[in-house]
């Protein structure tokens, strides 16, 4: 059973997106925190798409096309993994932007067809922001193994975004 | 119920007029007064509920399970489960066939439709049919001699003969088909096809494709109503309108998260999309292009078919 599950991830990796029919149910997960910090300077921190680095598993952002939408960017992850990535709507006045992952191996995050936005809003003199993605299961065949399953895709993309989100505010609140 | 406000008939008065909304990441079917506005019941149904179909009397929802690999059947009075039906693959896409009543369910993961045959006894598989690979929407004529599937990796739309059970051509079409809608008089299918971002018109006695318009980004599925075609789509958050005569493009209306399913209610005028990231229902008058409403629902709203009665 558990040579078969990693045979078939193995065989999933080189076949590209768009080949494939994903899993019949996408998720979403959802993350907010408040930072005790004007949303100006929150939004400095985290409103470059340019530059993930408050993410803590990015260890460099390298793209193109700044802010504009349809611009583009490379994470290379701490281990040396790479997710690209496209900017869908970017909106400095409202503080929010989406994007969605053009590429990525599902060992290193188990989705398909992943798209996320984030929002930064003031509230009372605070800041909430809030992580939001929408994503189907790593594994887009039927009966998923456990690993690439949709409880398994929401568990690793709820990390990332506390993990990011705890970071931004250790960030910003120390002012490092 | 039957003492009504506001000068309507009786009979008016006495029709039900619901939607039954496919909840998916809440594994339930809710129940939407739509005069009221509101859910007024939630049935669960587990295995991750999608596709919605209703019985010709309009009595029982057929709903697909992609997750629990089956079906269930809500008797509507009761709002009660009364059966569950296991298929085999994903079954995702639904139709019932308006005449006989036998129900088609595509097997997302497969290149097949289920057919399952209504009894006093209970819905029994009978058969399958041969179609492209992942077929996803399903419509049938109203004469009940055809069923057109669309055929989201073959780019296709299956056109089956329900007295020899067999697929009689395959249309192709833009890349990726999801939704399938028929016009009333069953002359005209509609596609939105995902990733070439457009609705492709299909003549069905021509059996060919006869003209394409663009959309929003990631059409999903189409609703027809007061001369126009509305179309969800996911990614651009709109509902894009265009005009059934001429294919041309007539405007765009700004809906929720991830515009799923739509359908247009019986007077022919009032539209309801289920925006399945806001979990919410948006309610759109197709005569002004507006939206007009919008009704709360359980979580991952989904409605992929005939959700309204």
């Amino acid at each position: 059973m558990r040579r078969y599950t990693l045979a078939a991830v193995a065989a999933l990796a080189t076949v590209s997106f768009a080949a494939q029919a994903h899993g019949p149910s996408r998720q979403k997960v959802s993350e907010t925190i408040e930072i005790n910090a004007p949303a100006d300077k929150v939004w400095t921190a985290v409103g470059d798409f340019q530059n993930a680095g408050w993410i803590p598993v990015v260890e460099k952002t390298e793209g193109k096309g700044g802010n504009e939408v349809k611009a583009t960017r490379t994470l290379t992850l701490k281990g040396g993994a790479t997710v690209e990535e496209e900017l869908a709507k970017y909106d400095a006045a409202k503080k929010t932007y989406m994007y969605r992952i053009n590429k990525v191996d599902v060992k290193v995050l188990p989705v398909n067809d992943y798209s996320s936005t984030i929002e930064v809003e003031e509230e009372g003199g605070k800041t909430k922001v809030t992580w939001r993605g929408a994503f189907y299961r790593g594994y887009m065949n039927n009966d998923p193994p456990v690993e690439l399953n949709d409880e398994s895709s929401k568990k690793a993309v709820q990390g990332l975004y506390k993990a990011g989100l705890e970071n931004l505010k250790s960030k910003v609140e120390q002012g490092s | 119920m039957l003492a009504c406000a506001g000068g309507a008939s009786a009979q008016e008065a006495g029709d039900i007029r619901e939607a039954y909304v496919t909840t998916q990441l809440d594994n339930a079917v809710d129940v939407v007064d739509l005069a009221a506005g509101t859910v007024v019941a939630r049935i669960p149904v587990d295995g991750a509920p999608a596709g919605i179909a209703l019985s010709p009397d309009r009595r029982t929802a057929y709903v697909t399970r992609p997750e629990g690999h089956g079906l269930a059947v809500i008797d509507l009075s009761s709002r009660t489960v009364v059966e569950t039906v296991a298929l085999p693959g994903g079954p995702l896409g639904i139709g019932v066939n308006p005449v006989s009543g036998a129900v088609y369910v595509a097997d997302w993961y497969g290149a097949r439709i289920f057919v399952l045959t209504p009894s006093p006894q209970g819905l029994t598989r009978t058969g399958e049919i041969a179609v492209g690979k992942s077929p996803s929407g399903i419509a049938v004529t109203p004469d009940g001699s055809t069923i057109l599937v669309a055929n989201r990796e073959a780019n296709s739309v299956s056109v089956v003969d329900v007295a020899t059970a067999q697929e009689v051509a395959a249309v192709p079409v833009g890349e990726h088909p999801f939704g399938l809608t028929l016009s009333a008089d069953g002359h005209r299918a509609y596609t939105a096809n995902v990733v070439s971002d457009d609705v492709s018109a299909i003549d069905v006695r021509a059996r060919r494709e006869v003209g394409r318009v663009r959309t929003g980004k990631r059409p999903y599925v189409v609703a027809l109503a007061q001369g126009r075609g509305f179309v969800t789509d996911q990614y651009s958050r709109t509902v894009s309108v265009f005009d059934l005569a001429t294919l041309k493009p007539v405007g765009s209306l700004d809906v929720g998260d991830h515009p799923e399913g739509i359908a247009t209610a019986r007077d022919g005028r009032t539209l309801y999309v289920a925006n399945w990231g806001d979990n919410t229902l948006s309610v759109i008058d197709a005569g002004t292009m507006t939206v007009t409403g919008e009704i709360k629902t359980g979580d991952g709203p989904r409605a992929f078919g005939d959700f309204l009665r």
